[in-house]
């Protein structure tokens, strides 16, 4: 007998036994006898659209044996709604799932749902910052701290504070400076202007320069700056200061960046006289500071034109 | 085994045994692996010494650490110092491991141990995975059609759509692999259009994008297993009436698609999973490269609604060096599954610049010798078991199998754009997608990546991932719309 066959709880639940279309099918999973039963009951269920308490148990059963199935957390969602649950404990409970299963999609799509239901981020900022301690780059944690952001109007609550510590911790975290982006620039359909704004754009700039000069040969960094420099619409030669403190083709055996001679052969690129000076700053790419992209820069010295070819 | 004719430009007159012969008595080192320190091939570039380490930094973070460790492990296999006792090419490259790895593919859809419960609700990815893996290696799947046409029937859903198991939910991702499965062995008619139909007009959000099952998360994903099915199955364009983006003003399937697409490039230039900002990831890049290429010609609709050069920069820097396959984010670790995310995408972005963008003509922007390197060197799972690896330190599993293999084909083979193909028939059906043509890259292209001739992988086609004749079924398997649609209009 198994734990829900013998319970009286369930004996109403006539369970709906798994088909597998037939005596041999593909990929067959030796399902144990527990996940069997969890499941059939489960099927029954469903079928009958029930939310009560006991499928709460059930969920969080299944949950425990494989936490990627999506269908027991939709259900599990629809359920708490349904029947008004207590969302605050629902939110200990994942905590707890999310800490063992930090690549799951389903934790974090139902932390989601949860929480703007609840409408109230309390504690969720520091719980984000938790996950992001066991691994800094989860995509799915970023996702859904740009979602509460968003949603309760974060933007201002020490979110800027958050992302300096995390680029304190490590400036080469890409996920940390997509975060810096977003928080500066995502209200410009509320009409908060980000870097379109000088004052902003300076101190942007500003940071993205100072990181440089930590670790130069960091794309992300030079990635935002020429982020910032698109978004604005000013020529990339509004950094070339910057860039030849990195890369200068008077000392070619002295570069200090590939980024930094990519983003020197645009600027050079930008103005007619200059180009020639470009293929100069593309063929060191080609050649020496990153040859695994040879085919790549030599299509940008295609893009050159005539001189090129010279 | 001598050498053959077509690689005597490389090979000269050797002979490989007596080669090795050679090495192992001037090296005299005993034990298996260390004594093929020579190659035929020259050391390219991006591996020689004066290439690495080129820009060596004193501040230290968990990130670079993390590189450092990942190069560390892969540069031994990446230069022939330790092969892992796989064996060699002429090249001294070693082969595709073809038998072992269709063994491997071949036994992940048989019976799985009860730790595989953790893929319960993924199962019909197994299948796709085994099948397209199989298909690139040569091998058939036919034997498996009625099993699969069993297995799957109790995971189709009486109000459409696919759930990864038996009273499983409708989900795209379940959805996309079973349907492509099903393609793959010729049994499409066993997908209920009209349903299927129906349910991804529910998945369709205001914004233009998709759901990925009902009440679940929005992202590109979702996008793309809708157009596929929509195109494989050949479904009305027309959202059914009971789609609830009708009440936002939508009528079509690819409305505000383009526009939700371009949405998801970042500062980066690359291209992240939703909006309003997620990072750039190579994963997503094919998919909203790969959603768009089903609805338009390449090179008319790409750079319509995305940075085309931003995204080539992006693209061309995940390529890792010196391991040479892809990351697939800036700042994270190479990893085998992104020669099919980024390496298989570079097809879509060369059609994207133009029939006759010279730059491009009959070259690449990417380096597919070095992710060959990658893949043939440090991906392959050395032993008997088979199977291929994200990294030299983790396990193989069918996932980084397929897409690796996935990748080798994108690197072996040249997928060109038809620019005079029709991008919609007499019916307004959706054509690009079967406008592509395939064609192996040349001998002395293939000897240059140190791949003999039968070391070649099968066609992967660009926007399917799937073998061309199988797309080609599908194209003709329901030439019209077949079920009439009642009430789409709007009114």
């Amino acid at each position: 007998m198994g734990k829900y066959s013998s319970s009286a709880s369930w004996s109403d639940i006539t369970p709906l036994p798994l088909d597998e279309g037939g005596p041999n099918p593909l990929a067959a999973i030796a399902y144990t006898d527990e996940y069997c039963e969890a499941m059939s009951y489960l099927r029954a269920i469903m079928a009958a659209t029930e939310h009560s308490e006991r499928v709460l148990d059930l969920t969080e059963d299944i949950i425990d044996m494989n936490a990627a199935h999506y269908t027991v957390w939709l259900y599990r969602a629809a359920t708490l709604f349904t029947l008004e649950s207590d969302l605050k404990a629902e939110l200990e409970w994942v905590n707890d799932m999310a800490q063992t299963h930090q690549k799951n999609y389903q934790i974090w799509n139902h932390r989601n749902m949860v929480v703007d239901r609840l409408g109230s981020a309390e504690g969720e900022a520091s719980f984000v910052e938790v996950m992001l301690g066991l691994d800094a780059k989860n995509y799915h944690v970023w996702s859904y701290r740009q979602w509460l952001v968003k949603r309760f109007g974060l933007w201002e609550e020490g979110e800027m504070e958050f992302v300096e510590r995390m680029l304190e911790r490590d400036v080469r975290n890409n996920s940390a400076w997509n975060h810096r982006w977003f928080i500066v620039n995502g209200r410009e359909a509320e009409g908060v202007k980000g870097i379109t704004d000088q004052k902003v754009r300076d101190r942007e700039v500003d940071f993205a320069e100072k990181a440089l000069e930590r670790a130069p040969q960091n794309p992300s960094p030079w990635n935002y700056l020429r982020g910032i420099m698109r978004a604005a619409g000013l020529p990339l030669g509004t950094l070339k200061e910057t860039v030849v403190k990195y890369a200068d083709l008077s000392k070619p055996d002295a570069v200090r960046s590939s980024h930094a001679l990519d983003l020197l052969a645009d600027v050079l690129a930008e103005e007619e006289s200059s180009k020639e000076e470009a293929v100069l700053a593309l063929d060191l790419l080609a050649e020496k500071y990153d040859p695994v992209r040879k085919n790549y820069w030599e299509y940008r010295k295609g893009l050159l034109g005539e001189v090129a070819a010279a | 085994m001598a050498p053959t004719k077509d690689d005597d430009s490389l090979a000269g007159d050797l002979n490989e045994e007596a080669r090795i012969e050679e090495l192992s008595d001037e090296d005299g080192i005993p034990f298996p692996g260390r004594h093929l320190t020579k190659s035929y091939l020259p050391i390219p570039p991006w591996l020689v010494p004066s290439s690495l380490d080129l820009f060596p930094e004193d501040h230290q973070t968990a990130t670079s650490e993390a590189y450092t460790k990942v190069q560390a492990e892969c540069l031994p296999h990446l230069l022939g110092e330790d092969t892992q006792d796989l064996p060699l090419n002429k090249y001294r490259i070693p082969h595709l491991r073809r038998a072992q790895h269709a063994a491997f593919l071949h036994a992940s859809l048989g019976d799985l141990p009860s730790a595989y419960i953790a893929l319960d609700a993924a199962r019909p990815w197994v299948f796709y995975w085994g099948f397209s893996g199989l298909t690139v290696l040569g091998e058939s799947v036919m034997q498996y059609r009625s099993r699969l046409i069993n297995t799957v029937r109790p995971m189709q859903n009486p109000l459409g759509g696919f759930g990864g198991g038996h009273g499983q939910t409708s989900h795209c991702a379940a959805s996309y692999a079973c349907v492509l499965a099903l393609a793959m062995v010729d049994a499409l008619e066993h997908v209920n259009r009209r349903t299927i139909w129906h349910w991804l007009g529910k998945l369709k959000q205001a914004n233009g994008g998709f759901r990925m099952a009902e009440n679940a998360e929005e992202d590109v994903r979702g996008a793309y297993c809708a157009f596929i099915m929509i195109t494989v199955l050949n479904l009305p364009l027309e959202l059914p009436p009971s789609s609830p983006a009708r009440r936002a003003g939508l009528q079509r399937f690819d409305d505000k698609l383009g526009d939700y697409i371009s949405t998801l490039q970042t500062w980066e230039g690359g291209i992240g999973a939703s909006p309003p900002c997620s990072e750039a990831h190579g994963a997503y890049a094919f998919l909203a490269l790969g959603t768009l290429a089903m609805i338009d010609a390449p090179h008319i609709i790409i750079p319509k609604y995305l940075d085309l050069p931003a995204l080539l920069r992006w693209m061309a820097l995940q390529q890792t060096s010196p391991e040479g396959g892809f990351a697939g984010r800036t700042n994270k670790l190479v990893d085998a599954c992104y020669s099919q995310w980024i390496g298989g995408t570079w097809s879509l972005l060369q059609a994207a610049l133009g029939p006759n963008a010279p730059e491009v003509q009959g070259k690449d922007l990417w380096n597919k010798a070095a992710l060959v390197r990658y893949l043939l060197t440090c991906s392959q799972q050395p032993g008997k078991k088979g199977g291929m690896r994200d990294k030299p330190s983790t396990r193989p599993d069918g996932y980084h199998t397929t897409y690796a293999l996935a990748g080798m084909s994108a690197a072996m083979n040249q997928y060109t754009y038809d620019a005079e193909g029709p991008v919609r028939d007499e019916r307004g059906r959706l054509m690009a997608g079967f406008n592509w043509k395939a064609e192996g890259v040349e001998k002395k292209v293939l000897a240059g990546m140190g791949v003999e001739e039968s070391g070649r992988v099968g066609y992967v086609h660009p926007v399917y991932v799937m073998p061309f004749d199988v797309v080609e079924g599908f194209r003709e398997k329901f030439p019209s719309c077949g079920f009439e649609v009642e009430g789409a209009k709007s009114e």
